[in-house]
């Protein structure tokens, strides 16, 4: 069995309508996020991987199988949808146990394994309530629990973070991170661009329906040639250090930082810029720290897609 | 693989049977289906009362009276000719009338009604100055009247309407409802086959529709036997045909459940407005007899129409339309008409499940 996701020169259309267009992605195990504006595509390539919509063309295998195989694939596959619906007149355990048994687990595993997930989900103490009487926030969490429930080795999420407090949030975060290390693919959408900074191992930018950028996102930023790489510089004499820089020829501007104690450069050259400044801390240029200050998805986001859109 | 099958299928089953029972959106069906079993209860609760009534007369008669003694009585007959015959009336009444003979001059005229009964008929007469003017006999209705008005409520009413629409509100819902309810996804995100799914769900809703209509049919002949004569009905269901005929209308019912279901379910599946398949549908069952016979072993309601137990005689007065309908002039035997429902349905299950499995979730566009 394959150990990736693979999507190959795949596109949907809504009639006229653009989804997504020549998608071509490799996604490895870890935490991925789908980046983007709305209507960027994001839902879509969720859709698309997990069978509830057909592409118009290409392929998609989810650790080796079709999409049109729900038998096979949602043994493998969990997903929490964005739709915020369930079946009328349920509780929260019935939800997801109903929906275990729809695995064909016996009685006893589906109960075992819905209170497991509700456990996860921190809603042991509501799992008897009825659905429709859940915050957005315990609606967001019991979707989530059932997304888990199977134990699944793809978890695919759309906005999973929506409506969850700040401690909701944490802990949410910190069951994916433990899910990615156990070698799951967590393939998360946000445009809550902060928190895909800090929990994603992996950034696919969609923008109008195309793949704008994948892969790590210092890789991404550091292909992005028509925006100077920005450099966080601290020391303790700046003066210096940026005479000295400015001298090198590798620096396009020196500022001082906001705060006062350190130096913002840009350079059109990192790599280089990296050589020189070792050979000034060499010569005896005291430097305390040096820290890229434009890799996080925001910046990223900011140069390819533009502002619009990017909540932060 | 099956023993999987199996538990997925109950499982929808649980999930679907809940919905399909419960729903405030189904009532309508319930009303339709009992529509029926209403009209034959107030049928025998009047029946009743009548038969009580005849009693009572017949025992405050002053002597037994048979049926031939009822209708000896004729026009012309006098007042003591009548009591002569069948003894003082139980009821009667008396009143004066003016009648005007010739512009100008008038007459009174007395008027009397008796009535008579010998338990099962009623005699009316009427007589004017002591001469019997107009006689009238209510005869009891017949098991063969009930049995008629039983089946042709069956087959115009109950098969055609209120299973049709029936199986229209349920199986339509299975997949269409679930769209408009934004639920379907909750389905597909399961590792359940779309085909194996789609069969679970007609399980469901042919579980619905057959209890609650069977259970309406099973009410309706309760009530028809409970409308007869204790010995009449004794006569219909041990010695006559009466468990066979339940047995017949029940069976249809539940054949019918399973044309219709499958026909709405794959109009579901296609159709996002469910007048349309309707009313195509409707017309095209209707039509049925008027089709060349090629095209008539495509519909429900000719295999139907064969399995019915009681045909509905057509008399010279029945307007051309209806004794065409009623006709059934190159019946099918029992085994083929049920063997033809199940096919046409199943292959209509077939296709279905084709498109189920093509099927995508856009809520937006419902």
């Amino acid at each position: 069995m394959s150990g990736e996701i693979t999507i190959e020169n795949v596109s949907k259309f809504y009639g006229e309508v653009l989804g997504v267009n020549r998608v071509n992605l490799s996604i490895p195990p870890g935490i991925t996020s789908l980046v983007g504006p709305n209507g960027a595509g994001k839902t879509t390539l969720m859709n698309l991987m997990t069978g509830l919509i057909q592409p118009t063309r290409g392929t998609i295998r989810i650790l080796g199988h079709a999409t049109d195989e729900p038998e096979k694939l949602f043994k493998l596959v969990g997903y929490s949808t964005q739709f915020d619906s369930f079946p009328k007149g349920l509780t929260g355990f019935q939800f997801i146990y109903l929906y275990l048994r729809l695995f064909g687990y016996e009685a006893r595993t589906a109960d075992e394994l819905a209170w497991r997930a509700i456990e996860r989900a921190n809603l042991t103490d509501a799992a008897h309530r009825k659905v429709a009487a859940y915050s957005k926030g315990m609606r967001q969490r019991i979707r989530l629990a059932q997304s888990i429930s199977h134990n699944p080795r793809v978890l695919i999420l759309d906005e999973p973070l929506n409506g969850l407090d700040p401690l909701a949030r944490a802990e949410m975060i910190a069951m994916f991170r433990s899910l990615a290390v156990d070698g799951c693919h967590v393939i998360i959408s946000s445009h809550i661009l902060h928190e895909v900074d800090i929990i994603s191992d992996q950034v696919i930018l969609l923008s109008n329906g195309y793949v704008v950028a994948e892969g790590q996102i210092q890789d991404v930023r550091n292909e992005i040639r028509e925006h100077p790489a920005q450099i966080l510089i601290r020391c303790s004499n700046q003066r210096q250090l940026a005479s000295k820089l400015i001298e090198s020829g590798l620096a396009i501007e020196v500022r001082t930082h906001e705060d006062g104690h350190g130096l913002l450069i840009k350079t059109g050259d990192a790599d280089r810029f990296y050589l020189a400044l070792n050979r000034l801390v060499q010569s005896g240029v005291d430097v305390e720290s040096v820290l890229p200050a434009d890799d996080d998805v925001n910046s990223v986001y900011e140069y390819l897609i533009g502002t619009e859109g990017a909540a932060v | 693989m099956t023993r999987v099958w199996l538990v997925q299928i109950l499982a929808v089953i649980r999930l679907e049977v809940k919905k399909t029972f419960f729903a405030k959106r189904g009532l309508w069906i319930y009303l339709l289906a009992f529509m029926p079993l209403a009209l034959f209860v107030a049928h025998a609760i009047v029946l009743g009362h009548q038969n009580k009534d005849r009693d009572r007369i017949a025992s405050e008669s002053a002597r037994p009276l048979t049926y031939q003694d009822l209708t000896s009585v004729t026009r012309e007959m006098s007042r003591e000719e009548i009591t002569q015959r069948l003894g003082k009336p139980p009821i009667s009444y008396a009143w004066d009338e003016r009648r005007e003979d010739t512009p100008g001059s008038s007459r009174l005229v007395i008027c009397e009604s008796y009535r008579y009964s010998d338990g099962a008929n009623d005699l009316y007469i009427r007589l004017e100055d002591g001469k019997v003017v107009g006689t009238t006999l209510g005869q009891h209705e017949s098991l063969g009247e009930n049995t008629v008005v039983f089946a042709g409520v069956f087959q115009f009413f109950y098969l055609r309407l209120a299973i049709f629409f029936g199986c229209l509100g349920i199986f339509m819902n299975l997949f269409r409802g679930e769209l408009l309810d934004k639920n379907l996804h909750f389905y597909f995100l399961a590792p359940i086959r779309r085909d194996v799914l789609m069969f679970a769900k007609y399980l469901s809703g042919l579980l619905a529709a057959t209890v609650i209509f069977m259970t309406s049919e099973a009410l309706q002949f309760i009530a028809l036997c409970w409308s007869l004569d204790s010995n009449v009905r004794n006569a219909y269901l041990y010695h006559g045909h009466g468990f066979a005929h339940l047995a017949a209308y029940l069976g249809i019912t539940a054949l019918a459940c399973v044309g219709y279901g499958s026909l709405f379910l794959a109009a579901g599946l296609w159709v996002r407005n469910p007048i349309i398949p309707a009313a195509v549908i409707l017309i095209w069952e209707a039509m049925n007899p008027f089709l060349p016979t090629v095209l008539q072993k495509i519909s429900v309601i000719y295999y139907l129409k064969s399995l019915c137990p009681v045909e509905i005689p057509a008399s010279p007065d029945t307007p051309a339309i209806f004794a065409m309908l009623i006709s059934n002039p190159e019946p099918i035997a029992a085994p083929i008409a049920i063997f033809g429902v199940i096919l046409v349905s199943f292959a209509i299950l077939v296709v279905s499940s084709r498109r189920v499995r093509r099927m995508e979730i856009n809520y937006t566009t419902e």
